[in-house]
């Protein structure tokens, strides 16, 4: 548990991180470090693209799944990491 | 008629009209006869009685006749239903109305839960007037809403019964998934950060980014420039700050894993040692942190079992640690209840492939050198180490020149006491012959199987020994580095140094050949780095990498894909260098035995 913390405070601090969402299965925000409707935003629409990323993978092969998902634009690259309870969303710029 | 068109009006109950009593009249209906053969009765005197008769006779005859008969098969209908048939309606853009949805849910709140889903077509004033606990009802009716939105509905059954976002929390962030994945997600981050770094150390070409000018990320010329080193990236965090380097080493399996041993702080007081295992994905955080009970010197990983690390220590002891567990202190076995164990430092540690067992796998023995002057071999028994000495270092007392010839060595005086020895090295091909440097400025090569005496004394050096290294592409050329601010290259069958190297009046710690080519060595002594190309000059080094103000480097290390050399340094730094422009030839092939003994006019024919 203080492993996790501590995990989630290094990446907090890791060059151009501008914010880290957790997200539970139902696509509730549990936490946060960018403000509150930031937050929500990107946990609805992060929802939806993931679910149509992952239903698009066990479409073409039911056995796969989706494990991990970048979305890279010109101002910063948003990764998404997915599993069955929750998603962890993080935004970096990495140009910072 | 259009009277029974309009819809009903829907009456308040009230509690009156509850508790009314109600008549209920239950009656018969009419029975309803859906098929009537009455049967016909004829007298046996008519004239069509015969034929009646006959035909009777004929069924019944059937009626036996069926069972078992080819003539009749039984078959069964079925109605077949057509293929369900799935469809998607897609609305227009699903406005949420978002009311504290990151606060807890009092239960009470259950049959307002609806009011956020307003922008699907459904209609929310009749949910109201459900009773409560008929959320599930909802799910059943059709629904015309985008299609990714039925399944967030589906998850509505289960508002009812979280107490809140706070559990949660809690469960995710115990998960052991979430911290795989935010380890992931923490390399993925440093991935971006370091990216060009890591793809010049794994040679990568560099492409444009399109949306960055070229103006960004300078031109490197590259050919022509003198060799140089260029500085990629530093492992260090804060566990490590301000300890010095002892060791490092690369695992056999997994080439992206380095363990790096700490040793005491630059004040030199005697802290517990560290052991962190770095991976090239992430600079910033070891993988594994392993605590010792003393300052760490030596460390080695096992090629047969490629998680196994050994750890010798400051105070003799030595412990193998299996580090793919993520459990702290995952030490399999230790030596410090062993008796023979050593009483001084472990100066250095090194798994060795001898021979061949039973079954045809190499087995790999574990030796260790110590200030004690013992030199041992190492294996498991009884949950902990034991050992037997393959050699003891004695000290030499005659050193006299004259007896560079002898091949056995003896003191005179009947006492004779060890000297510490500090570093050894298997020979390449034959692995049951060793080299050993010891404190008095000695080097010893020795076999396996002759612990009393040595084969060979090089003498050269009239300081301690630090390191000695076989080099792995030419047979029988060796290196040796010492505290006398001199690295002398010898020959296996020459007991004088073929050639010898100075550079700045500073001890040298380390010394390493680079497994790529053979002419180049690198050579760490306390205040810079050097490469050094036998094939361009043998009075400087090609490439000089000076230490930082106020640090002194202890130990150095080669990839053996990548042109880069680890560096670690007195403040608890292992910074990767890339070896640029060094411009070898045909350098694979091993340097010639044309060396002339003893000269610096010697050219190598390649």
């Amino acid at each position: 548990m203080a492993e996790v913390e501590e995990t989630l405070k290094r990446i907090q601090s890791q060059k151009g991180v501008q914010g880290i969402i957790i997200v539970n299965s139902e696509g509730i925000p549990v936490k946060t470090t960018l403000d509150n409707s930031s937050t929500v935003h990107y946990a609805g629409l992060i929802h939806q693209l993931v679910m149509k990323a992952r239903s698009t993978v066990r479409d073409i092969d039911p056995q796969n799944d989706l494990t991990f998902l970048r979305v890279r634009s010109k101002k910063n690259e948003i990764m998404i990491a997915p599993d069955k309870d929750y998603f962890l969303i993080v935004i970096q710029n990495p140009s910072d | 008629d259009e009277h029974k068109k309009r819809d009903t009006v829907e009456e308040e109950v009230t509690e009156e009209m509850l508790k009314e009593v109600i008549d209920v009249y239950i009656s018969e209906t009419d029975s309803v006869s859906l098929l009537d053969i009455p049967s016909t009765v004829m007298s046996v005197d008519t004239d069509e009685s015969e034929a009646i008769i006959e035909r009777n006779r004929q069924y019944a005859e059937v009626c036996r006749n069926r069972m078992g008969n080819d003539k009749y098969m039984e078959r069964s209908m079925q109605t077949l239903s057509g293929a369900a048939k799935d469809k998607h309606v897609q609305s227009d853009a699903v406005v949420m109305v978002n009311t504290g949805w990151a606060h807890c849910f009092p239960s009470e709140l259950r049959n307002y839960v609806n009011v956020a889903f307003t922008g699907c077509g459904h209609v929310v004033s009749s949910t109201k007037h459900h009773r409560s606990g008929s959320v599930h009802d909802q799910c059943k009716q059709p629904f015309s809403v985008v299609s990714t939105a039925v399944s967030s509905l589906k998850e509505v059954d289960a508002f009812g019964s979280t107490s809140g976002a706070e559990s949660d929390l809690q469960l995710i962030m115990q998960s052991e998934t979430f911290q795989n994945c935010l380890l992931v997600m923490e390399k993925s981050i440093l991935g971006n950060t370091f990216q060009p770094d890591l793809a010049a150390y794994r040679q990568l070409p560099v492409l444009e980014d399109p949306d960055f000018p070229v103006g960004q990320r300078k031109e490197e010329t590259e050919s022509g420039g003198p060799p140089a080193l260029q500085r990629l990236w530093a492992f260090s965090c804060e566990l490590n700050r301000g300890r010095s380097v002892r060791s490092m080493a690369w695992n056999k399996k997994n080439t992206d894993l380095l363990a790096v041993g700490y040793g005491e702080n630059d004040s030199g007081d005697l802290t517990p040692g560290l052991v962190c295992c770095w991976s090239l994905k992430n600079p910033t955080w070891p993988e594994r942190v392993l605590h010792c009970d003393s300052a760490v010197t030596s460390l080695d990983f096992s090629a047969n079992n490629p998680s196994r690390l050994a750890v010798g220590m400051l105070n003799g002891n030595i412990a193998i640690y299996d580090v793919q567990g993520r459990e702290q202190n995952s030490h399999v076995v230790s030596s410090s209840e062993c008796l023979k164990k050593h009483l001084g430092p472990v100066w250095q540690l090194r798994y060795n492939q001898q021979g061949l067992s039973f079954a045809g796998e190499k087995v790999e023995e574990l030796f260790s050198v110590s200030a004690e002057g013992r030199i041992s071999r190492w294996f498991e028994f009884n949950t902990g180490l034991d050992c037997t000495d393959v050699m003891k270092l004695k000290r030499i007392h005659n050193t006299k020149k004259k007896a560079r010839g002898n091949n056995t060595e003896k003191t005179g005086s009947v006492l004779t006491a060890m000297t510490p020895g500090l570093c050894f090295d298997f020979y390449p091909t034959d692995p049951s012959v060793y080299l050993v440097g010891t404190q008095e400025g000695l080097i010893h090569s020795c076999s396996s199987s002759n612990n009393q005496h040595f084969l060979d004394t090089f003498r050269k050096h009239f300081c301690a020994v630090n390191c000695v290294a076989w080099c792995p592409l030419s047979p029988d050329v060796f290196l040796s580095c010492s505290s006398d601010w001199t690295i002398q290259l010898w020959k296996l069958d020459q007991l004088n140094p073929v050639l010898g190297f100075t550079s700045i009046q500073r001890a040298v710690c380390d010394i390493k050949w680079s497994p790529k080519w053979a002419t180049i060595f690198g050579a760490v002594n306390e205040g810079q780095l050097e490469i050094w190309d036998l094939n361009s000059s043998f009075l400087d080094p090609v490439a000089v990498q000076p230490a930082a103000p106020g640090v002194t480097m202890k130990s150095l290390l080669f990839t053996s894909r990548a042109d880069c050399v680890l560096v670690g340094d007195s403040d608890g730094q292992v910074t990767v260098y890339q070896l640029k422009n060094l411009r070898v030839g045909e350098s694979s092939q091993g340097i010639s035995a044309s060396f002339l003994p003893g000269g610096y006019s010697a050219r190598p024919l390649l």
